[in-house]
């Protein structure tokens, strides 16, 4: 079996100058800071940005995004790029947010489009009875800058949603670092309400916000624009990364996890190619798999509300205690606690 | 750089000028020694001492504004580097004992620099004083400048925690009530959204002056993050705390802020908080007064 192998890495060059990382140069020039100090190292130009014709590589994005953390020196600069970045000005796929029905269909949108919307940071959105949950996998290996693209991305959404209902969502926020000295960054931008040393970073808001009615949407518009950014997507030939197709593709395995040699056959390359690859995103195989494990079996308790047990048959463990082991390798906690943990939530 | 060293021109001009006729005239008069009676340690010492000096100019020219204090310094400096400058080049070049100007070009400018240098920190201490008195209200005590905010002319959170940690001892240490308001801007992101980002930059600008305008000599305003302000209230009550903040709501609805593009008036009106402190850690006071405030900015949430 071999998979459609159309994805990006983190040294394709793919995203428009123009696009995300003009949001961050915009910012970081409004603070005064000299442009060709921030561009510094990234092999980019300000005039080719100006000209809309520079398209960036991951590497070269989180080259960039480390230049103005540096240059910036404050706390609040992930959240207020975050701030700046949704729904943003990517052409069709922007269009296809500002008209969103409701959160339900922005959230569709955000993840269908993720390519072009965030690139470095894919969203996963997942629904039980009560709630609607999204989580962000790291798209090309960000290192140092995913707590940066972390708080950005929770931020963009916040944001977004908020501009575009009109009002405050009651979003929750969950982070798996502990408390940053700069907490109240978090209060202000993402709610008071916000947790840290979670197993997830995660963020989750009541179901029946999600089929509320948001105002100044027009249906057609934003059924327009969801063809166009389809095309837009077609014609970047990727919908997500590398890593994201790697996790798709665990995920479906999970049950019976695939060793590297089956990983490798069904990527259509050599075990060798798949963990230079691997590397090169700055993660392993075996890494990767227990990401996958560990999700799954956080859904299995938390909305599937699986036993002990039952979670360890389900991912094909041959008894109780050794998942339990594993399971606190994944998260640093046992299956028990972080049940607590987030039911306390 | 050098847009910042042009009003200087002159100055560094004539101290150019004066440390090479102190070169051509050592050249003319004396000869230049081999290398093998150099002596390292002096070449160090004085050569050393000579570009700490010009470094030191250097720094005060980019660091001040043009002014009288500045010039006083820089003159003093410059005497100084003149000074170690001459003394630097008889390591290089042996002069005839018949002459004697080379210790008054040596000697002369040291003490005149000095004099003028102590002139220049003398002043630039009553400078200093003056400008305190304008920090009033935004800065207690202490100054940390890697601690102040990017946007606004306030101290950021860091310097709030540090400033609460002391306040919170010595209000216990004399029985002294200490309270906290927090205020938060209704609808910022909508302005935001509405006329850009820059714009809500500028609110937010206005909005520390107005702020301080409205404060007493004691109380010390931070911006905590975002749109949201934080005053310390030291010898302050609960009661009196929630005049104070009702008075800061007010005058956030009374602030006729216009636009920087169209002169359009914007609308403005704030949440507050306030909370007194009791026997809890700054991180634990600091808590409560934002959950406080979400709980008042509760009823707005649909505008907000």
């Amino acid at each position: 079996m071999t998979l459609k192998t159309t994805w990006y890495e983190t040294d394709s060059r793919f995203i428009p100058g123009h696009y995300q990382p003009a949001t961050l140069i915009d910012l970081a020039l409004s603070r005064d800071i000299d442009s060709h100090r921030l561009l510094r190292g990234t092999g980019l130009f300000h005039e080719d940005i100006l000209a809309g014709q520079t398209r960036l590589s991951p590497l070269q994005f989180f080259a960039l995004i480390g230049n103005s953390r540096r240059l910036l020196d404050a706390d609040d600069s992930s959240f207020l790029f975050g701030q700046r970045l949704l729904p943003g000005h990517y052409g069709a796929a922007s269009h296809a947010l500002r008209h969103a029905q409701n959160l339900h269909q922005a959230l569709d949108t955000l993840v269908q489009q993720q390519a072009l919307l965030s690139p470095l940071m894919t969203p996963r959105l997942v629904l039980d009875e009560k709630h609607a949950y999204l989580y962000w996998l790291d798209s090309c290996g960000s290192g140092e800058q995913w707590r940066f693209l972390l708080e950005a991305s929770m931020t963009s959404l916040v944001a977004m949603s908020r501009a575009l209902s009109g009002q405050r969502l009651p979003w929750e926020c969950s982070f798996s670092h502990a408390e940053p000295r700069y907490v109240e960054q978090y209060w202000v931008h993402l709610g008071e309400h916000t947790q840290f040393n979670r197993p997830l970073d995660l963020m989750r808001i009541p179901r029946e916000f999600l089929a509320q009615r948001w105002p100044d949407a027009s249906a057609i518009a934003g059924q327009v624009a969801r063809q166009e950014a389809q095309g837009q997507l077609q014609q970047l030939g990727c919908t997500s990364s590398f890593l994201g197709c790697m996790y798709r593709y665990l995920q479906r395995h999970v049950r019976h996890t695939p060793s590297l040699e089956q990983a490798a056959q069904a990527f259509a390359m050599s075990p060798a190619t798949l963990k230079r690859k691997l590397q090169k995103h700055d993660t392993g195989f075996q890494q990767q798999v227990d990401l996958v494990r560990k999700h799954v079996a956080l859904y299995l308790y938390q909305i599937k509300g699986f036993s002990n047990e039952a979670v360890a048959e389900y991912l094909s463990f041959n008894d109780a205690a050794n998942f339990r082991r594993s399971f606190k390798r994944w998260t640093g906690s046992t299956p028990n606690l972080i049940r607590q943990l987030f039911n306390t939530g | 750089m050098f847009s910042v060293l042009k009003p200087h021109r002159w100055k560094l001009a004539l101290l150019l000028l004066a440390a090479n006729l102190g070169l051509l005239l050592h050249l003319a008069c004396g000869e230049v020694k081999p290398v093998s009676e150099w002596v390292w340690l002096d070449i160090v010492g004085e050569g050393g001492s000579a570009l700490l000096a010009l470094v030191w100019l250097g720094l005060v020219l980019k660091s001040r504004p043009a002014g009288r204090v500045t010039n006083y310094l820089a003159l003093g400096l410059s005497g100084i580097f003149f000074s170690w400058w001459i003394d630097s080049l008889d390591e290089f070049i042996r002069l005839p004992d018949s002459i004697t100007w080379d210790h008054w070009l040596e000697s002369g400018p040291m003490p005149v620099g000095m004099i003028l240098l102590t002139i220049g920190i003398y002043h630039w201490h009553r400078e200093q004083l003056a400008i305190s008195a304008q920090m009033e209200k935004r800065e207690r005590l202490f100054r940390e400048h890697r601690l102040f905010d990017k946007l606004t002319p306030l101290g950021g959170a860091d310097y709030l925690k540090r400033q609460l940690a002391g306040s919170l001892e010595e209000s216990h240490g004399q029985q002294q009530p200490l309270s906290l308001l927090a205020l938060d801007l209704d609808n910022f992101s909508a302005i935001n959204q509405a006329f850009g980002h820059a714009e809500g930059d500028a609110v937010l600008q206005a909005l520390s002056h107005l702020l301080l305008l409205n404060l007493r000599r004691q109380d010390l305003l931070c911006r905590l993050a975002g749109d949201r302000f934080v005053v310390l209230l030291p010898n302050t009550g609960e009661s009196q705390a929630r005049l104070l903040a009702l008075e800061l709501q007010q005058a956030v609805q009374g602030l006729a802020h216009k636009t920087r593009q169209h002169g359009e008036r914007l609308q403005l009106s704030a949440s507050t908080a306030v909370v007194m402190a009791l026997n809890e850690s700054p991180d634990a006071l600091l808590k409560r007064l934002n959950l406080a405030l979400a709980r008042a900015k509760q009823p707005l949430a649909r505008t907000a």
